[in-house]
């Protein structure tokens, strides 16, 4: 895609931990630089109702456990420094996979957290770029069909569930009974771990 | 859909104001010369942060992860936006709103700005300001063309100038007030802004403007410019005027605001304003940047020989017709409800009237009520935002105010629509009430942005909240009046003096290791516009906090008498009394036994103060005349930039502007009252300068010189791109030679010379 800051969401199916439990996580993976890129701070949201969260600062990039519109989710949010256009899309999806796949293996949270990949979100955070607009949907409908249905191994259902004035956010499903791959699968099919 | 290549300066060129659309665009260039070196850091710093772009914790390139100080690794390497101060870093983005006033499209954008640059949270300040946080510097141009377009500007929002100018929220809807001063804050924010008489401070200035005496909503008594409104009667007529109060502030050395005038005529507000910026500007401490405010000054020179100044400097001032013009036209600033007033539906629930109790406060006009949105630590999101913006076209027809308690006022709401707004505002996670009461705490950002953060305010603030909102019906009828105000350092952003239990950022050593504390600030009055300040009675382990807040409300409560205001109990039952029941909970077990201690609220690491840096509320002090020289070197450029697109007429243009405002730059310090018109500034610049034979250059003389001369009788034209060309040297040469000069005369620059 065009636009470089591209946000995916994954939403959260099993969460039995409050958001309080992501801070020390977070602030200890900075401190053994657990992800191949430049980390900064932890910032707690979570006194704001359906906010972002819990912020993961990043240089390049930040990870929200994010509860926008009532639904917890990890957020993956590209800043800066994206790779080429042709790169983006599975380059956000890789890391918010990867981070989630990680979150689900954390010892502090095992067993309280699941994300689901039956269904996510593709947000771009620019609307100069991309307005939320059914033209805009429609530009660029073929495109996400084909990298999701791609990834996610059948073709997917897409919709464009913003208004005008917010992001433009499309929502990704697999259809109803097809099976969803599991973390390490999309992982592995979106080429293996972030390296930087 | 749009092209790749489009820009926001592109789209927005037909929508910003041309002077604010120039502003960004200069401060751009200014981002270009600083990456190519061409700007020292030090002046930069000050030059972004009078365009409200702030430091934030770490951009220094350090963080202490509980263990050690780790290096993050920017990918800029070397480069700095200031003294140790990191390119790459991401900072703090401060938005003036004067006196707190938004309309419903602005708060869209702001909504938009969130998100896009920043972490989707808006952070409403206890100066009426919205802030935003992680903002890399490079976003900045374009967030700032994208509030030009809504007629925002964060010129002067951070740095050695006139910050945001406060006001009542309730102004022009208040039952208490003498007459509705949003359009004199509205007048002297605009006259002030940019003002060459405010551009060579030594400290931030502060203004606030109130209605009334009594209530705390203005808070005059504790800035270096407060004005209360009054009035009076002369001959049958009632003129208006106002209490005028000079060097009041918090910080660590709290000072209230003395008197100035107790009636200043309204036409009088602005020249005085100016008058007294001018003597700050010329007096005020420079060196020292702890002695720097305005207080200090009038301390050591006295109010009376204070106030001879100012009016012997009023006197002086060039006439300018935009002192009174305001005064025509008062009503500039009034708000139109949407509908009618109506009287509140009898049969509301229990939960609705505990809410309109802390929530609604009748205005002056018949059957309307104004609304404060409760704001958790300040905070709302980029969907809140824009929800509220829909509940404000729905309900009041585009009205919405900050506060300085960090909330929100939805103003002219029809009572008969409470109910519905109550709903709505729920719906959105805005309907929490309290607000005013003691669960509704402000907070300064603390160790979680700011680099001066000693404990972490925020977090003890929202831990604070949630404790006491559990106690439900047991919390006290008596204490849920109470404010609770927390700062994260002595610097008091959180502005704990003038509430009645305010706590400060500190740290204690304890068996070898840091501890977060807070020092406790008793019985200080945010009535009476902030009327008074707390007693400190000792520092406690942050942990401890909660603690000692349940002890003092506890103790308070019973031991009452009558309707004893809280301030007025701390100072009947005294300091030793409050600290003695406090004293058992300063001592904590060792590291060994309990390591939360040793912890901060919502900061698992163990505590450090390795993490704080250089602080930027004290700005850079770079002279009128540096600022001036560097805007003329950023002119040169811009003109090379035009000539290498074939602008000849621009490149000109440029290249003549750029020679006037070194000039200018020079000749401001021997005429004060020097204008923007350029045969003006020629003229001076040859009486002080050339006829002085200061400029000559000891081998060149008066040719430097001479290139103004010419290019001013010429109209700052060029024929060709030849003769452009050279008028770009010759700018360039000037520039140098302004630069020589100011370097020979150094100080003495600044000493009016004797006839």
């Amino acid at each position: 895609m065009q636009a470089e800051k591209l946000q995916i969401k994954l939403f959260a199916t099993t969460h039995t931990v409050s958001l309080e439990a992501f801070v020390p996580v977070f602030h200890e993976w900075i401190r053994v630089n657990k992800l191949p890129e430049l980390m900064i701070d932890v910032a707690p949201y979570d006194h704001v109702p359906h906010g972002p969260g819990i912020l993961f600062v990043g240089h390049g990039s930040d990870y929200f456990i994010d509860e926008g519109k009532g639904r917890l989710g990890l957020l993956y949010s590209r800043k800066r420094e994206a790779p080429a256009p042709g790169e983006r899309l599975r380059d956000s999806l890789r890391r918010a996979v990867y981070v989630a796949s990680q979150l689900e293996a954390e010892p502090s949270l095992a067993g309280h957290l699941k994300f689901a990949t039956n269904e996510l979100l593709l947000r771009v955070n620019d609307r100069l770029r991309l307005p939320s607009s059914p033209a805009a949907f429609e530009a660029n409908k073929a495109e996400l069909q084909a990298f999701f249905g791609d990834v996610l191994g059948t073709a997917v259902e897409l919709s464009l569930v913003s208004e005008p004035r917010e992001l433009f956010t499309v929502s990704v499903k697999l259809p109803p009974g097809a099976p969803s791959p599991s973390l390490a699968e999309l992982l592995t099919r979106l080429g293996g771990p972030p390296t930087a | 859909m749009s092209s790749p290549s489009q820009t926001w300066k592109d789209q927005l060129s037909t929508q910003m104001p041309e002077a604010l659309a120039r502003e960004i665009d200069v401060f751009e260039t200014q981002i270009t010369l600083r990456k190519q070196g061409k700007i020292e850091e030090k002046l930069f710093a000050e030059t972004r942060l009078r365009r409200g772009v702030y430091g934030q914790r770490y951009d220094n390139g350090q963080r202490h992860d509980g263990e050690k100080s780790q290096e993050l690794n920017f990918p800029c390497g070397a480069l700095t936006k200031g003294p140790i101060t990191v390119w790459d870093a991401p900072g703090m983005m401060r938005i003036k709103i004067p006196y707190g006033k938004l309309s419903a499209r602005q708060l869209e954008v702001l909504a938009e700005l969130a998100e896009e640059y920043s972490d989707q949270i808006l952070h409403v300040t206890t100066r009426q300001d919205i802030q935003l946080h992680f903002v890399h510097i490079e976003d900045t141009p374009d967030l700032m063309r994208r509030l030009a377009a809504v007629g925002i500007t964060t010129r002067e929002a951070c740095g050695n100038s006139v910050r945001n100018v406060t006001a009542c929220p309730y102004a022009g809807v208040c039952n208490t007030q003498s007459f509705d001063v949003t359009p004199y804050a509205n007048a002297l924010t605009y006259f002030l802004l940019g003002h060459d008489d405010c551009q060579d401070f030594g400290r931030k200035f502060k203004i606030a403007f109130s209605g009334c005496e009594g209530e705390s909503c203005g808070l005059a008594n504790f800035h270096d410019l407060g004005a209360v409104a009054t009035t009076r009667t002369e001959n049958g007529t009632t003129l208006r005027g106002f209490r005028l109060f000079v060097g009041g502030g918090l910080g660590s050395v709290p000072q209230n605001a003395q008197l100035f005038d107790a009636f200043l005529p309204e036409s009088e507000l602005l020249p005085t304003a100016q008058a007294i910026c001018r003597v700050f500007a010329r007096l005020g401490e420079k060196q020292n940047r702890a002695k720097a405010r305005l207080k200090f000054l009038v301390k050591k020179l006295g109010l009376e020989e204070f106030k001879r100044l100012v009016l012997e400097e009023r006197d002086k001032l060039r006439p300018d017709e935009r002192w009174t013009a305001f005064l025509s036209d008062l009503h500039v600033t009034d708000e139109a409800p949407l509908r009618p007033g109506s009287p509140v539906p009898s049969g509301a629930d229990a939960s609705f009237s505990a809410w309109q109790r802390t929530n609604v406060r009748p205005q002056a006009q018949e059957g309307y009520g104004a609304v404060t949105i409760t704001l958790p630590l300040g905070d709302f999101t980029s969907d809140q935002a824009r929800a509220l913006a829909d509940l404000m076209r729905k309900y009041t027809g585009d009205s919405l105010r900050c506060t300085a308690d960090q909330n929100l006022v939805m103003r002219w709401v029809p009572n008969g629509d409470l109910p519905a707004l109550r709903a709505d505002l729920q719906a959105i996670g805005l309907g929490t009430g309290g607000a005013g009461t003691i669960t509704d705490i402000c907070s300064c950002p603390g160790t979680d942005t700011c680099k001066l953060g000693i404990s972490s305010s925020r977090s003890l603030s929202s831990e604070l909240s949630r404790q006491l909102k559990e106690m439900g019906d047991e919390l006290p009828e008596a204490a849920r009046g109470l404010h609770i105000k927390a700062s994260g350092c002595f610097n008091s952003c959180g502005q704990h003096h003038v509430a009645d239990l305010g706590f400060l950022g500190v740290s204690r050593n304890v068996g070898g290791r840091r501890v977060p504390h807070f020092q406790l600030v008793v019985g200080g009055q945010w009535e009476n516009n902030g009327g008074s300040y707390g007693m400190a009675i000792g520092a406690i382990p942050s942990k401890r906090v909660p603690d000692a807040v349940k002890r003092i409300v506890g103790k308070f409560v019973n031991e009452r008498q009558g309707e004893e205001t809280f301030h007025t109990y701390i100072n009947r039952v005294g300091k030793k009394e409050i600290r003695a029941i406090v004293d058992e909970l300063q001592v904590i077990p060792p590291f060994e036994v309990d390591p939360s201690f040793y912890s901060d609220w919502g900061d698992p690491r163990v505590y450090t103060i390795g993490d704080m840096g250089v602080g930027e509320c004290a700005g850079e002090i770079v002279p009128f005349v540096e600022m001036g020289l560097a805007g003329a070197e950023r002119e040169v450029f811009e003109a090379q930039e035009l000539l290498e697109k074939n602008d000849v007429a621009g490149a000109a243009k440029r290249a003549y502007g750029a020679m006037l405002q070194a000039a200018r730059a020079l000749t401001k310090d021997r005429n004060q009252n020097l204008g923007d018109d350029p045969a003006e500034i020629v003229a001076e610049f040859k009486t002080h300068f050339f006829d002085t034979k200061l400029f000559f250059d000891q081998f060149a003389g008066p040719k430097f010189a001479n290139f103004l001369f010419k290019t001013h009788d010429e109209g700052g034209k060029a024929e060709s791109k030849e003769a452009a060309h050279q008028l770009v040297d010759e700018a360039q040469l000037f520039v140098d030679a302004a630069h020589q000069c100011y370097a020979r005369l150094g100080s003495s620059l600044s000493t009016p010379v004797q006839a």
